[in-house]
């Protein structure tokens, strides 16, 4: 695609000069011989178009320099070319940006490095994950503490089960509606908004005197979970679609990390304040302090820190005219119109929804049933949060090997299969009745769940091109409402012991997950079918433009739409390097500038 | 390969343990002596609907061994204990009566722990005040007598078998604090205040670039 921007480039820039030199050749000379600077000029475009053909520049035998045997020697001085490892790419506008990591034509970012911080791309992967870390601490900051607090507050199981379906009810809606305010904001402030206005809620926990203050106040912490799309959508607008998955993956899962860490953090803080003189009932009031002072802080370093694109920030290039809108009304229903975007929703719903259920209920649950000390069943429940760490890039990594293997059958199956062991361990964790066994269970339990996410969000970007945003948004919605009703129909009540809940739970999502049967693409097919048979539409083309009204087409809006179903060919497998069409690169995602 | 073996092994180890451990500890509360021990809980105030305040009220205890208890010169401890009457243990799974002694969540908050002196054969009582811990709910007052291995023996409780009678309730203290409160508002106000600063500030800083 580089020599094809280049390509473009040159002739745009050289036709109006290749013009004025054919006419004063004709006008001087009045012969179809070319001139001089004609020579040097075509010369100079065919050096350009071969030697970027080859990903290291000037490579021996592709220069035409010398072909007229009469140019001056000079390469084709694409601006920056000699300024060294940053610039692979040409700019359009701003000559004087440099960028610490390769960047490709639209500046975001083609390569991954975790270690730095550099501007504005890893800071911005840096700010983005952690705001969504400590969010995740917010949320389930009070599960560890719940052994104190339904002491305090006087609670009946009902009342825990409802704050924490409450607690993860409120994203449902702001993760809906959080594509549409880094549309309007940016990311930088989608995300600062979400954590400066949620502080307040993480504060009024000092507020709470009973059952029906708690629920209200989980709930208006549960808001901040949207921080999930605002993180995606930064990370997206950073970094190049080859790279995308892993670092969407690496982002996703080190801010799940969040619920394990808080089950660490939570009893420790409220361990040392007790130690500082405070009576329990004070002390977890004191500890809730802790989570509100991350999130104030953080909200302060994304507006200092954080850039919403990596030319600048939004406002300023609004106003410069560069960053185009889709129609949301169009976005949304090509996302209602797909099936699949229900399918995911579920999905995500017994995968991360089933993670978010454990986060509120494991801590108590160990603490309950296996008689340990808060401490010790707050390590517990946070080893389960912490797998994410590995868990969740793990998942995304495996759909991908499957991908170059069995293409998006692989992804399909590869989802379907950690999915499933995720509920079988859950049923064995809901079994188990000896602390070892339950603990081995849960890990297993963690990594099969942790990792279904991530493949999940593998199978995302190819479900739709221009809504992509949107379908994002609305599959991490189906996690807090798969985590709402799973909480809501085993947790809440009396009805069911907690450990026969987690077993049943299990079951249910087993049964879930045997949606992804019905997950269908016409170009490439399911779990158990081929792609169709018809030869138009099982064209990855004609899937992708079919988002796209005639009129549209005609204006060219779907140029886009085009290029991701050439690069998304690699979903065939191995068949689509035998058919010797592009070699398999994951396909661009996410440009949330059409959200 | 390796990790599948010591998964398996693991899992063998772990599920012999599991077998091992059932075997120590079925101690039943249905094998305790009843009524060895006399004992009264009277509150510091009584009278219909009184509710006492954790913390500031007092209750006092007084016991004796009964003269119809036979494992007396097993008693080495006295555990005094209060337990949650059954309507505080509605929907309350973390407080249910189990019969085995390990198991059982009805009585989780320690009075007091003595050892027994077997020459005094009078009753004794001493004092108690509320811990401002104690959660709000009905209580009532049971003594375990343990022996030298640590086993429950014998016991004895303030209230009938049943449950019914002879029931206090108590309300927690709420655990709020005038200066928490106000610490809260504080931050939150800085928080919001803060944002919308930095977004004035730099929406005003943009319209200035743009007319430049």
């Amino acid at each position: 695609m580089r020599h094809f921007q280049r390509y473009i480039y040159a002739t745009k820039n050289y036709s109006e000069n290749l013009k004025e030199l054919r006419a004063k050749r004709l006008e001087k000379n009045k012969t179809h011989v070319l001139s001089q600077e004609e020579r040097v000029f075509f010369s100079r475009l065919l050096g350009t178009i071969m030697a970027h053909h080859n990903e290291d520049e000037g490579s021996v035998g592709t220069s035409m320099h010398g072909v007229t045997a009469r140019e001056q020697v000079f390469s084709f001085s694409v601006q920056g070319e000699d300024d060294g490892p940053s610039s692979h790419t040409v700019r359009f506008d701003d000559p004087t940006a440099k960028f610490a990591l390769p960047v490709d034509s639209e500046h975001r970012a083609t390569a991954f490095k975790p270690f730095s911080f550099a501007k504005p791309h890893m800071r911005a992967f840096h700010l983005g994950w952690i705001s969504f870390f400590t969010c995740f601490i917010s949320t389930f900051a009070a599960a560890p503490l719940v052994p104190i607090i339904r002491d305090n507050l006087d609670l009946t199981k009902s009342d825990i089960g409802n704050a924490g379906v409450a607690s993860v009810s409120g994203a449902i809606f702001s993760r809906l509606a959080m594509g549409a305010v880094c549309d309007l904001l940016g990311a930088r402030y989608g995300t600062a908004f979400l954590l400066m206005l949620s502080a307040p809620t993480v504060f009024s926990m000092s507020f709470v005197s009973d059952a029906g203050g708690y629920l209200s106040v989980r709930f208006m912490i549960g808001f901040c979970l949207a921080t999930f799309v605002s993180c995606q959508y930064w990370t997206s607008v950073m970094f190049n679609g080859k790279i995308i998955g892993l670092v969407n993956g690496c982002a996703g899962g080190w801010g799940d990390m969040g619920g394990g860490v808080t089950q660490l953090l939570m009893p420790m803080v409220f361990h040392v304040i007790k130690l500082a003189g405070a009576t329990p009932f004070t002390a977890w009031r004191i500890a809730f302090f802790i989570p509100g002072f991350l999130q104030v802080i953080m909200g302060i370093l994304v507006l200092t820190l954080g850039q919403d694109l990596p030319d600048g920030n939004l406002s300023t290039l609004q106003k410069r005219g560069e960053v185009s809108k889709d129609k949301f009304t169009k976005v949304f229903w090509y996302a209602v119109l797909n099936y699949r975007t229900y399918v995911l929703f579920l999905l995500y719903g017994f995968s991360m929804g089933i993670e978010m259920t454990i986060n509120n209920v494991i801590s108590e649950y160990f603490f309950d049933r296996f008689q340990l000390e808060l401490h010790t069943a707050g390590m517990i429940a946070a080893s389960f949060g912490m797998a994410n760490f590995f868990a969740r890039p793990l998942g995304g990594y495996a759909s991908d090997i499957s991908a170059r293997f069995f293409g998006m059958r692989g992804r399909l199956w590869t989802l379907w299969i950690l999915q499933t062991s995720g509920g079988i361990f859950c049923v064995w964790l809901g079994r188990a009745t000896s602390l070892p066994i339950a603990i081995l269970s849960m890990m297993l339990f963690s990594v099969g769940v942790q990792a279904a996410c991530g493949a999940i969000f593998g199978i995302v970007p190819f479900v739709s091109r221009r809504s992509l945003g949107l379908i994002s948004g609305l599959t991490g919605a189906g996690g807090n409402f798969g985590s709402g009703l799973t909480q809501l129909i085993f947790f809440s009540s009396s009805k069911f012991h907690t450990a026969d809940g987690l077993s049943l739970m299990g079951i249910m999502g087993m049964i879930f997950t045997l949606l992804v049967a019905f997950i269908h693409f016409p170009q490439w097919g399911s779990m158990f079918f081929g792609p169709t048979s018809d030869e138009k539409k099982s064209k990855e083309e004609h899937y992708y433009a079919a988002e796209w009204t005639e009129e549209e087409k005609r204006q060219g809006l779907h140029e886009g739409s085009l290029k991701f179903a050439e690069n998304s060919r690699s979903e065939r497998g191995r068949k689509a390097a035998s058919d010797g069409s592009s070699p398999s690169t994951p396909p661009e995602n996410g440009n949330p500038a059409h959200v | 390969m390796a990790i599948k073996k010591l998964l398996f092994a693991s899992l063998l180890i772990c599920s012999m343990i599991q077998s091992s451990h059932g075997a120590t500890k079925e101690r039943l509360f249905t094998d305790l002596e009843k009524g060895s021990l006399e004992i009264t809980a009277t509150p510091s105030r009584t009278g219909e609907g009184v509710v006492l305040a954790a913390g500031i009220d007092k209750l006092s205890i007084t016991w004796k061994v009964s003269s119809t208890a036979t494992k007396e010169p097993e008693f080495k401890t006295i555990k005094v204990k209060l337990c949650y009457a059954p309507v505080s243990q509605v929907d309350r799974p973390w407080r249910k009566t189990h019969n085995e002694l390990f198991k059982d969540k009805s009585c989780p908050h320690k009075i007091s722990s003595f050892s027994y002196d077997p020459t005094v054969k009078t009753a004794q009582s001493f004092d108690y005040t509320l811990e401002r811990d104690i959660p709000t709910g009905t209580y009532y007052v049971r003594a375990y007598a343990v022996d030298a291995i640590d086993h429950e023996v014998a016991f004895g409780q303030s209230t009938n078998e049943a449950k019914t009678t002879n029931l206090f309730s108590v309300q927690a203290i709420s655990g709020r604090h005038k200066s928490l409160d106000i610490a809260s508002v504080c931050f939150s106000v800085f928080s919001v205040v803060a944002l919308v600063v930095f977004f004035v500030n730099e929406k005003r800083k943009a319209k200035i670039e743009q007319s430049r």
